[in-house]
């Protein structure tokens, strides 16, 4: 029996704090995957990822372990990476070709789009069981592929796809349609890590615009300049070159939309600090553009967001170009995957800075990233202390505007962004109580 | 020549392991590069993602940083210990002034009460300077772990 009923768990969040054990309480950890994370589209990666028939990959899905493959007929499915015979993986490669998989432990087999292919000495089964049985592998109930991106449901109740990301699919949109024929790659594997957080503050770090200039300090130099984060000087990667000028704090970031829509999705413009694209590199881009797409170029050029998050599981981030899925594991660990993302049709200068980009800031040892999981792992073990028990997101609370259909805008280095997270949970967590 | 050789290596690992970071980069030719591919039989950079892979700049900015005031992400810094073994002279690919060197590393870091451990194979491309010392060209570390799950890193391997 939960000991957690809808009176409980409301009182966690008030409008302008949460209580610590939303962060730190197994047990509210456990409600979270069958409420949240069972009830949500969940991305699993992207179908560049499997390009050509037999193609595979070995992924983790929360604690889930999956396999995302690419069938003869030029299908994309995902599954349960475990045999329907004793329960072993069938595959452990992390990426790889298979004619089709076979179980190791006794050869059960199957195709590459799960379906069961046979059993060794299948005479001493009795007869039809193993005809009848239901022996495929075991898949998510709903599957559906966005413009690329492969989305799991693990509960066949959850709203259609469309639903759930509503407006956000502008966010989708905005990265495909950056590419001159309309398509992304994930040609450079991923980076992948676990830190000793719980996966809400990672979530709320991500549009949270009061933290840099303390968090990210070590990467401004004395006269308040940014490192540089693109791949090499002299750079035009077309794409934004984040903090170049200051990141102290200063009104540049007060004028920065911070905004979000139902479900809990949340996101911000673009900096208005972004320094326009220039050069030959970008010229080149640009006329690839204008071939493909004509007067609506420029427009589909345009990087209009940074770091959109679709709560409670993954982000896009327009400025380094790369795909954040974050599996919460267990109530103090969250691993991450980044996959890098490729603009298909652009100068191939573009990809190696983005390339780059995505090294200097995001790889585990990326200078942006090391700052953000120290100070999530300060939170979670900080948290344990006794003295307070709220965590305190109050900075411009009442300010933001909402409207009816869940949507939200707020300025700057307002916590409206952690706050619009919370009243989703809330809602996911009670829906079912 | 492979006592020399052994001596600049070691010198390298120590220079790490005392923290004396800007006299670790004075060892790379101003085109030099340091490269920690993440993922296994890399051919270049651009194949793969890289858990390092610096120019002289961006080792300048690395080290710029670790030296900040506010690098929380280094409070308290890293110890570390590297452990450099296996050398061995490349036959065949030197060219002119270059040598090129194997060896074996394990570095052990310990921050905040935890301890780690990364292992891999280390390639040095040699040149030489004009007052006739070694200088880093490029120097190439394959991890084990490369692929693997990480938790933050800061000092280079």
């Amino acid at each position: 029996m939960d000991s957690y009923d809808q009176v409980s768990l409301s009182s966690l969040i008030r409008p302008d704090r949460v209580h610590k054990d939303y962060y730190i309480d197994p047990e509210i950890f456990k409600l979270e995957i069958d409420r949240i994370f069972s009830k949500s589209w969940l991305l699993v990666g992207h179908e560049s990822q499997v390009p050509n028939p037999g193609d595979f990959v070995t992924l983790t899905l929360l604690d889930q372990p999956m396999l995302m493959s690419r069938h003869r007929d030029g299908s994309l499915h995902v599954m349960f990476n475990r045999c329907s015979h004793r329960g072993a993986k069938v595959c452990t490669k992390p990426f790889g070709k298979a004619l089709r998989f076979e179980c190791p432990y006794h050869g059960w087999a199957f195709h590459t789009n799960g379906n069961h292919a046979g059993v060794p000495y299948p005479e001493r089964y009795a007869d039809g069981f193993i005809e009848d049985g239901d022996f495929d592998l075991a898949r998510p109930p709903k599957q559906e592929l966005y413009r690329g991106f492969v989305f799991v449901a693990l509960d066949s109740e959850v709203c259609d796809l469309d639903s759930f990301l509503g407006p956000m699919r502008d966010h989708i949109d905005n990265m495909v349609d950056r590419s001159p024929s309309g398509e992304l790659e994930a040609p450079a594997g991923m980076f992948r890590y676990r830190f000793a957080a719980n996966w809400k503050i990672q979530l709320e770090n991500l549009n949270d615009l009061y933290h840099p200039m303390f968090t990210h300090a070590s990467t401004t130099a004395e006269d308040g300049t940014q490192f540089r984060r693109q791949g090499a000087d002299g750079d035009e990667a077309g794409k934004v070159k984040l903090l170049e000028k200051h990141s102290s704090l200063n009104m540049q970031w007060e004028e920065q939309v911070i905004a979000g829509h139902a479900y809990g999705h949340t996101y911000m413009q673009r900096f208005p600090m972004d320094r326009e694209n220039q050069g030959p590199v970008y010229e080149r881009y640009k006329r690839s553009m204008v071939d493909a797409y004509g007067g609506d170029a420029e427009a589909k050029m345009m990087v209009h967001h940074h770091n959109s998050i679709f709560f409670p599981h993954w982000s896009i981030q327009y400025m380094t170009q790369h795909i954040r899925i974050m599996n919460p594991i267990s109530v103090d660990c969250t691993e991450n995957i980044i996959i890098p993302l490729k603009l298909k049709g652009a100068p191939e200068e573009m990809w190696k800075s983005a390339l780059r980009s995505n090294n200097n800031s995001h790889s585990p040892s990326g200078m942006v990233m090391a700052d953000d999981m120290d100070a999530w792992v300060r939170c979670q073990e900080g948290m344990q202390a006794n003295g307070h028990d709220w965590i305190v997101f109050a900075r411009s609370v009442g300010e933001e505007s909402i409207d009816n259909e869940g949507s939200f805008e707020a300025l700057g280095t307002s916590e409206a962004n952690a706050r619009h997270q919370h009243k989703a949970w809330l809602h996911y967590m009670c829906e079912t109580v | 020549m492979i006592r020399e050789i052994e001596a600049f290596i070691y010198r390298e690992a120590r220079l790490l392991d005392e923290r004396r970071f800007e006299e670790w980069i004075d060892l790379f030719a101003p085109e030099g590069y340091y490269w920690v591919p993440g993922a296994p039989d890399q051919e270049d950079p651009y194949q793969s993602v890289s858990i390092f892979f610096d120019d002289l700049p961006l080792l300048k900015t690395r080290i710029q940083r670790i030296r900040h005031p506010k690098i929380h992400s280094q409070e308290p810094p890293s110890r570390t210990c590297h452990l450099v073994s296996n050398i061995e002279l490349a036959t065949g690919d030197n060219i002119d002034d270059q040598i090129s060197v194997f060896s074996a590393q394990i570095m052990t870091e310990f921050r905040l009460d935890k301890q780690r451990s990364y292992s891999g194979r280390v390639r040095h491309l040699l040149g030489s300077t004009d007052e006739g010392n070694f200088e880093i060209l490029w120097k190439r570390v394959d991890l084990i772990n490369c692929d693997g799950l990480f938790e933050t890193l800061t000092i280079p391997f």
